[in-house]
C-alpha cells in the first residue's frame, strides 16, 4: 500500500477505535425530549470530548489547535459519520464562521482573545440577516455610529440561530449611510451581555425555537472589536462565507450516506417495500446521488485547498444538498405516509435529517432558504460560474 | 503510488483532452475522422501492451477519448473496436491469434469489435457433428459490428452455465449475418449480429486471462462507463453552445441569458454536469484497476459504474433537452445540430442498461438476502 494512503488508512483506525470508546451508544434515544438546557449541557461535553481528543477544530492551524491535514479530515467527519456521532450543533458558528472571520480579518488580539475562549467553549451567533435585508444582504440597516472610542449600534438583527445561548455576535451594521450599500458596511465583534440588546426566539415551520430576532438599542462596541477597515465589512463577509463551505457540505453529505440513508432504506424494509421495483428505484436513485454529493463535497475541499475552488463551486454543493435533502425527505415521508404525520417530535440525531420524516420534509426548507436562497444560489451559478448578464445592481 | 505522480498523470490526461478536443472539434459533429488518424494519435492501443505496438496506458485514458467523442458528437467505431474490442483483446489469454490482433488494432490495420450482450448469454458454442464447433445466437443493437475486420464473439458453453470464452471470427464466414439497424441517431452504427451454425475451428476460440465471469462483467461495466463519459462530453458540448447563445441572443432589448428563467435553467445544467463528473470520475477510476476476480472490490467497480451510467445517461439528456429548448425555434432546426446531440445522449442513456435497468442493480443490494454478500 503506499505510503500516504497506508498513513490515512492508521488514523482512520485511530478515529474509528476513539468513536467506539467515546460515543455514548444511547445518545439518541437518552437526548430525545430532554429540555434545552441539557440538550446545552450535552452539547458542551461532547464538544470538549472532541476537542480533548484533537477533533474539535481539525480545519483551524496548527497554532491555534487544529492543523489536520485536509484528508485526514475528510476522514474524521466520515468516520464520526459512520458511527452516528453527535454533531457538532450549539458551536457551529464558533468553530466555522466565527473562527474564519478572525483567521482571515481578526486582529492579533482578537484571534487571542477568542480562539482559545472558543475552544474552552464561548457560543457565537451570526447577526446578518433583518426584516428588509435578507437575499438582498446589503441593503441592511442596523446602523453603527462612531462615538469616540466605541460605536452605539441601533437596529434589528433576523433568523439569529441560537441567539438565546449565544456569547458573541459576528454582526453586519451600517457605519456610512451616503455610500453605496456595499461600501458603508463594517463588520463587529458584538458583545451579547452588553447593555441594550433584546433576543427573541421565533418559532419557526417544525415549532423549534433556535432562530431569532435580535433588538439593538444603543449598544456600545469598542473600536478595538471592529474587524477589518472600517466600511470594509462586505467584502470581509464575502471572504469568510464560503471558506468552510466544503468541509460543513461534506459532513453533512456524510450524515446522509450513512444514517440518513440508512434509516430511510430500514423505513422501506420495514414496510415491505425493498422489493418493490418504484421504490427500489428512488432508493438507488438516493444512493446515486449522495455519493455525487460525497464526491463533489471532497473535491471542493481539495480545490480549495490548493486554490482551484472555483467562484460558484461552493453554491453548486449547497444547492445540491438543499435541494437532495428536500427530495429525499419528501420520500420519506410519502413511503412511510399518514403515521409520519403523527410524529410530533424529531427525535434526537446524528444528522440534519432524524427519521421523522414529515418533520424532516418540513425542515428542509431551513437549508433552501437560509444561507442564500436556493434562487440566490442560481444566479451566483450562472452569473460567476458561467459568465451570464448580471441584472443590475445598486 | 505518490502523489506526485498522480499530478503527473493527471496532466498527462488533461493533454490529451486538449489534443482530442482539438482535432475532433475541427472534424465538427457527426463528423467521421479516419480511423487511420486516430491510429496514428495513439488512440488506438492506448491499452495495447507495449510489446505489440500500443501505449500501456490504462482505461483513464480510454475514458479522456470517449469522453471527447461525445463532446464532438463523433462517428467513429471507438465503443466497439477499442472500449471493447481492445478491452477483450487486453482481458484474453496469451496467444498467436491474440497476439498478431493486438498489434493490427494498435496500428489499426484491424477493427476487431466486440459482440457482448448486456444480459443473458446470447451465443452458445456446442460440440457438432464430427466433434466440429458451432456457433449459434443473436444479438441486437451490438456497437460497430457493421465495421469489424474482425468479430469477438462472447459464447457460452452449449448448456449456458459454463465459463464464457472469446470466439473470435472473420465477419465473413459462412451463418454469419451482420445487418445494420438505422437509427435516429446518426452518429452511432449499431447492429445486428446472427449465427446460424457457424462452424469454429478450434484455433479460433480464446479463453480469458483471469476470471472469465468477472471478465466478462468487467466488459459491460466498461462499455456502461465509457457511454457515461460520452454522455458528459455531450452535455458539456451543450452546456458551452447554449452559455455562448443566451448571452448573444437578444429579446425584449436584453440577452435572454439575463432572464432569471434562463439563467436558473442554465445553473441546473451546471449543478447536474458536476454532480456526473464526479460519479464519472469515481468509475473511471474504480476500472483503472485490472479485475481481480469476484470480489468486494469488483462489486464496488460495477456499482460505481452503474452509479455513473444512470445517472450522467439521464442528465445528459436533461441538459441537451434544455439546449434545445433554450436555443428556441433555432434550437429545434435541424440546422443547429442540436438535434444531433439530443439522439446521441438519449442513444447512451439506452444501450448498455438503461438508467432503470442499473438501478435495479443497485438496489439488488438492498434486500437482506444480499446483505454481507
Amino acid at each position: 500500500m503506499p505510503a500516504l494512503t497506508a498513513d490515512l488508512e492508521d488514523f482512520r483506525t485511530t478515529v474509528r477505535d476513539w468513536c467506539r470508546a467515546h460515543i455514548p451508544a444511547d445518545w439518541r434515544a437518552a437526548q430525545t425530549g430532554v429540555p434545552d438546557e441539557e440538550n446545552v449541557a450535552f452539547q458542551r461535553w461532547w464538544f470538549a470530548q472532541l476537542r480533548d481528543a484533537g477533533y474539535a477544530v481539525p480545519h483551524w492551524p496548527a497554532r491555534w489547535g487544529g492543523g489536520l491535514p485536509v484528508a485526514q479530515q475528510a476522514v474524521l467527519y466520515q468516520e464520526l459519520a459512520a458511527h452516528d456521532a453527535p454533531r457538532l450543533v450549539l458551536a457551529f458558528v464558533s468553530i466555522h464562521h466565527a473562527a474564519a472571520t478572525l483567521l482571515e480579518a481578526g486582529t492579533e488580539e482578537q484571534r487571542s482573545r477568542h480562539l482559545p475562549a472558543i475552544l474552552d467553549g464561548e457560543i457565537w451567533v451570526q447577526g446578518f440577516s433583518e426584516p428588509e435585508a435578507g437575499s438582498d444582504l446589503a441593503a441592511l440597516r442596523t446602523t453603527a455610529q462612531r462615538d469616540g472610542d466605541r460605536y452605539l449600534v441601533n437596529g434589528q438583527k433576523l433568523w439569529a440561530s441560537g441567539a438565546t445561548h449565544a456569547d458573541w455576535c459576528l454582526l453586519l451594521a451600517r457605519t456610512d449611510q451616503a455610500a453605496p450599500k456595499r461600501h458603508g458596511i463594517s463588520y463587529f465583534l458584538l458583545d451579547m451581555r452588553s447593555p441594550g440588546i433584546d433576543v427573541r426566539p421565533i418559532q419557526n415551520a417544525v415549532g423549534d425555537s433556535h432562530f431569532c430576532e435580535i433588538f439593538l438599542n444603543d449598544v456600545a462596541v469598542p473600536t478595538a472589536n471592529l474587524v477589518g477597515a472600517e466600511n470594509a465589512g462586505w467584502q470581509v463577509a464575502q471572504a469568510t462565507l464560503g471558506a468552510e463551505r466544503g468541509l460543513v457540505m461534506l459532513e453533512l453529505a456524510e450524515r446522509l450516506g450513512n444514517a440518513g440513508f440508512r434509516w430511510l432504506t430500514e423505513a422501506c424494509d420495514q414496510l415491505g417495500l425493498l422489493g418493490d421495483s418504484l421504490t427500489a428505484d428512488r432508493l438507488a436513485g438516493f444512493e446515486t446521488e449522495i455519493t455525487g454529493l460525497r464526491a463533489l463535497c471532497l473535491n471542493l475541499i481539495e480545490r480549495h485547498q490548493t486554490g482551484r475552488a472555483g467562484p460558484a463551486d461552493a453554491s453548486i454543493v449547497k444547492l445540491y444538498y438543499s435541494e437532495l435533502l428536500q427530495r429525499m425527505t419528501g420520500f420519506g415521508a410519502e413511503i412511510t405516509g399518514l403515521p409520519s404525520h403523527a410524529t410530533l417530535r424529531k427525535p434526537a440525531s446524528s444528522g440534519w435529517e432524524s427519521g421523522a420524516w414529515m418533520l424532516d420534509f418540513i425542515g428542509s426548507w431551513e437549508w433552501t432558504i437560509p444561507g442564500g436562497t436556493s434562487e440566490i444560489q442560481r444566479n451566483i451559478i450562472a452569473e460567476r460560474g458561467l459568465g451570464l448578464p448580471r441584472e443590475a445592481v445598486a | 503510488m505518490t502523489s506526485r505522480s498522480v499530478s503527473d498523470l493527471a496532466e498527462v490526461r488533461d493533454e490529451l483532452h486538449v489534443v482530442a478536443r482539438d482535432l475532433l472539434g475541427k472534424a465538427g459533429p457527426g463528423a467521421e475522422p479516419g480511423w487511420d488518424v486516430l491510429a496514428a494519435s495513439g488512440w488506438l492501443g492506448i491499452e495495447v501492451p507495449d510489446e505489440f505496438g500500443g501505449a500501456d496506458a490504462t482505461f483513464a485514458e480510454v475514458a479522456v477519448i470517449a469522453e471527447e467523442l461525445g463532446r464532438a458528437a463523433t462517428r467513429v467505431p471507438y465503443l466497439g473496436a477499442i472500449v471493447l474490442g481492445a478491452g477483450t483483446l487486453r482481458a484474453a489469454a496469451p496467444g498467436d491469434g491474440r497476439a498478431e490482433l493486438l498489434g493490427q488494432v494498435a496500428a489499426g490495420e484491424a477493427l476487431a469489435v466486440a459482440v457482448i450482450t448486456g444480459g443473458d448469454p446470447a451465443f452458445r458454442l456446442t460440440d457438432g457433428q464430427g466433434g466440429r464447433l458451432r456457433l449459434n445466437g443473436e444479438a441486437s443493437f451490438v456497437p460497430d459490428a457493421a465495421d469489424a475486420s474482425r468479430l469477438l464473439v462472447v459464447a457460452y458453453p452449449g448448456d449456458g452455465v459454463g465459463d464464457p470464452v472469446i470466439v473470435a471470427l472473420n465477419p465473413l464466414v459462412p451463418g454469419l449475418a451482420i445487418t445494420p439497424t438505422p437509427l435516429l441517431d446518426e452518429t452511432r452504427g449499431l447492429a445486428e449480429v446472427q449465427a446460424g451454425e457457424v462452424e469454429v475451428a478450434p484455433e479460433e476460440v480464446w479463453r480469458f486471462s483471469g476470471d472469465p465471469h468477472a471478465a466478462v462483467q468487467r466488459l459491460r461495466d466498461r462499455a456502461s462507463v465509457a457511454l457515461a463519459c460520452d454522455s458528459l462530453g455531450v452535455a458539456q458540448a451543450m452546456l458551452e453552445k447554449t452559455v455562448a447563445y443566451v448571452k448573444v441572443r437578444h429579446q425584449f432589448g436584453r440577452p435572454v441569458g439575463s432572464f432569471q428563467a434562463v439563467k436558473h435553467a442554465c445553473a441546473d445544467m451546471l449543478v447536474q454536469i458536476a454532480v456526473a463528473r464526479e460519479l464519472v470520475a469515481a468509475a473511471v477510476d474504480a476500472l483503472t484497476e485490472p479485475p481481480e476476480g469476484p470480489g468486494a472490490a469488483e462489486a464496488a467497480a460495477s456499482v460505481a459504474a452503474s452509479m455513473a451510467k444512470s445517472y450522467t445517461g439521464t442528465a445528459a439528456v436533461d441538459v441537451a433537452g434544455k439546449a434545445m429548448q433554450l436555443h428556441g425555434g433555432v434550437g429545434y432546426a435541424r440546422e443547429a445540430g442540436i438535434h444531433t446531440y439530443l439522439k446521441r445522449a438519449a442513444l447512451n442513456r439506452d444501450l448498455f442498461g438503461s438508467p432503470i435497468a442499473h438501478r435495479a442493480r443497485l438496489a439488488s443490494r438492498y434486500r437482506p438476502a444480499a446483505a454481507g454478500s
